[in-house]
């Protein structure tokens, strides 16, 4: 075995997951390489358009008909323009099919979506890790909020985050630097349910953005152009928050443009010794060794590669003894709100750019079942101004058109909701052979669809945005119920699932896989349901647990 | 100007954390500078593009901020329409540029232009967008003039770094609206 290419641990991802087992692993001692598909993106130098105004950006921040041709699917999204789109992939070089129509939105890069997402930080509770056991929905989880909730502190307190304690069974309790203040009109919505509702509360999201300095960083300077990369690494991302942490133990190897193509399944060992890698560039190949694996690419990304791990031992991937690899794809949706106005308060304004929103967590079928479908779902709730936008929709020109749309106009508040969506079989990704990606790897396949349970939440969603405005005395609420595409809230979860019984699940309770114990899936794969709250916190407790764990495990050389 | 200014302040607050202020005053350093240049028009005629540059400002006009041709805008309508603009949408304006000069606009009085303007507008609003000669028109030019740094700095108000939040305060009597 060639000395140079072993490690005691390989990480395959560098994103939310991967800085964290990066971090874990190397701060327990392990020497650590770190294999990244995408290119390299420094902590900062490399935030090309981090401080660019708009004028200095090219056609003033409006993509072109170009970029839209070549990353077809990433510019859909809201995040989209001139700042950012070297943060998303070429759609058209990393190619999958959509046997059901699905977006796929993710960036090869250091930090992978951890540059770009949204930063909402919440607990999950046992009414959600009970939820499947209570119901006889998919299979239970193997843990519960106990085994969880020290992970989520000692996450918490690492990245620092900001916002407000709801004081909720259904959404714990975190460790919390004070939030973001409301504006004039949040304040008015907040005293209107409580005077109105004994179950709905608006707080200022749990938001992994500094209010506060810590540990150097931060604190937030109210640009709310996060996705550009922060210079002043106010909000949480691997580049600048745990990939930093790993590298100053010495003994990080990070190595990007190196795409994983399989896993090494050692049939005499029983276990995997190995991944095969091909360098991005030149497609050469070469192997790496370590005692354990963590496999943190992200859910497609991670069960991609189990797939195509395929041995005699393991000829449907590997790990695949239940045949579940691949099944009960989740993502949330949110195609259900409302939106309004309010002409008072216009003595009122704020200063700076708030990059957090206002959350109202969870309250439908929380004590008992209420309604006509299960589970839940809490509102992303943002409130301005009007700005010069408003201009764009009428007839208006002229002296007095601009000297009215550059004032602050009425107030305006937007909420949709983040439901939870149920584990089902059919949905699932596969890989087909026969349509290689540039570097001749099977492309990936994913079939995925929302059904009744998710369609009459989407209409109870709207139904309840339009009853809570309308208590708040908003003017011209306007509640709407659309079609959400899969994979739109890039919440990606399962095909993987974590469960008790190796017969219907891929990984044990320490995300280990069942039948190769030195292999671990951290990301959002192991998933076995899809709760109401925002995924990426729990990603993070749940790597650095099993990091943990299997420290400890290789200590007691039990792996 | 202004904008300088509010950086400087919002950069101020970040010195004081002097851990990484070094990073950040290196990549700062860093920056390159994108120079605005004028440059013959990419997608208009030259009198296609005078006529824009009549009805940019005819939407923004000068009133205690400076109107849109000072900003560029023309030129950017031009360069939007260029890159930015679907050929369904190239064809909806250069169509509308067509009637625009069949109606003899060249040679109207100020007066005269501004009825056909309100006649356009209202015939027009109702029209999607890629059918909309005067929404893709007003898309772009107030995109155009409130992304530039005239527009942004002195139409409207810009901090690039605010050096934080504050969420309710008293809005004074000449307080313009932020900048997206």
């Amino acid at each position: 075995m060639p000395k140079a290419n072993t490690f005691d641990a390989i990480v395959v991802g560098s994103g939310m997951s991967g800085g964290w087992a990066a971090k874990e692993l190397t701060e327990r001692g392990l020497e650590t390489l770190v294999l990244e598909r995408g290119r390299n993106l420094r902590h900062v130098v490399d935030y090309q358009t981090a401080l660019q105004d708009p004028w200095q950006l090219p056609h003033h921040n409006r993509p072109t008909q170009q970029d839209r041709a070549a990353q077809p699917i990433q510019s859909t999204l809201y995040l989209y323009d001139q700042s950012t789109k070297h943060h998303f992939v070429n759609d058209l070089e990393h190619p999958y099919r959509q046997a059901q129509p699905f977006n796929w939105f993710r960036g090869n890069h250091v930090g992978g979506r951890s540059l770009m997402w949204a930063r909402h930080v919440f607990r999950y509770s046992d009414l959600d890790f009970e939820a499947n056991l209570r119901e006889g929905t998919g299979i239970d989880w193997p843990i519960r909020y106990a085994d969880l909730a020290p992970w989520y502190e000692h996450v918490e307190r690492f990245i620092g985050a900001s916002g407000e304690n709801a004081g909720l069974a259904q959404l714990p309790d975190q460790v919390l630097q004070p939030p973001f203040e409301m504006n004039a009109f949040e304040k008015h919505i907040r005293s209107r349910f409580a005077a109105r509702f004994t179950d709905r509360k608006l707080i200022c999201s749990a938001t992994a953005v500094l209010s506060r300095e810590h540990n150097g960083r931060g604190p937030c300077q109210g640009r709310n152009q996060c996705a550009r990369g922060c210079p002043f690494s106010a909000y949480f991302s691997s580049n600048g928050v745990t990939l930093p942490a790993a590298a100053a133990t010495g003994r990080l190897t990070l190595q990007p443009d190196s795409i994983v193509h399989s896993l090494i399944y050692d049939d005499s060992k029983g276990r995997a010794v190995g991944v095969r890698v091909l360098d991005a560039a030149t497609k050469r190949t070469t192997e790496y060794f370590a005692r354990v694996i963590f496999l943190c690419a992200s859910t497609l990304g991670s069960t991609a590669i189990l797939l195509n791990s395929r041995s005699s031992r393991f000829p449907n991937g590997l790990g695949n003894d239940s045949g579940v690899l691949g099944h009960y794809l989740m993502d949330h949706h949110n195609g259900g709100g409302a939106v309004g106005s309010y002409s008072r308060l216009a003595d009122r304004y704020y200063r700076g750019r708030r990059s957090t929103s206002m959350y109202i967590p969870r309250f439908r079928n929380v004590a008992h079942r209420e309604k006509n479908f299960v589970r839940g779902y809490g509102y992303e709730v943002y409130t301005s101004r009007q700005n010069w936008t408003r201009g764009l929709e009428t007839a208006g020109f002229g002296a007095a058109f601009k000297n009215e749309i550059t004032r602050p106009g009425k107030w305006q508040v937007y909420m949709e909701g983040y439901g939870e969506t149920l584990p089902y079989e059919d949905n699932r990704v596969w890989l087909d052979p026969d349509r290689p990606d540039p570097w001749g790897m099977p492309t990936l396949v994913v079939s995925m669809t929302y059904r009744d349970n998710e369609r009459r939440m989407s209409e109870q969603m709207m139904a309840d945005a339009v009853e809570m405005l309308e208590a708040a005395d908003v003017e011209e609420v306007s509640g709407f119920n659309r079609a959400t595409i899969p994979g739109s809230v890039i919440h990606e979860m399962g095909t993987a699932r974590m469960g008790r019984d190796p017969k219907t699940s891929v990984l044990n309770g320490h995300n280990q896989v069942h039948a190769v114990p030195n292999v671990f899936v951290t990301d959002g794969s192991c998933m076995v349901s899809s709760p109401t709250q925002n995924p990426s916190l729990t990603y993070m407790a749940l790597t650095a647990r099993a990091s943990a764990y299997a420290v400890e495990r290789l200590g007691k050389g039990e792996l | 100007m202004i904008n300088r200014r509010y950086f400087l302040q919002g950069t101020s607050v970040l010195m004081a954390h002097a851990s990484f202020s070094r990073v950040v005053a290196t990549f700062l350093a860093s920056r390159t500078a994108v120079a605005a240049s004028s440059r013959a028009p990419v997608f208009l005629s030259a009198a296609e593009l005078g006529r824009v540059a009549v009805l940019v400002d005819m939407i923004l006009p000068e009133t205690d901020s400076p109107a849109a041709t000072a900003a560029g805008t023309h030129d950017f309508v031009d360069m939007a329409l260029s890159a930015c603009a679907s050929p369904k949408q190239q064809a909806t304006f250069r169509s509308g540029l067509t009637a625009l000069a069949v109606d003899g606009f060249d040679s109207m009085s100020a007066q005269d232009r501004l009825v056909w303007l309100q006649r356009r507008a209202a015939s027009d609003v109702v029209l999607s967008y890629d059918e909309s000669f005067f929404k893709i028109l007003k898309d772009y030019t107030l995109t155009g003039y409130f992304h530039s740094e005239i527009g942004a700095t002195r139409a409207l108000a810009y901090e690039r770094v605010p050096g934080g939040f504050q969420g309710d305060i008293p809005l004074a009597a000449d307080q313009k609206a932020w900048v997206i």
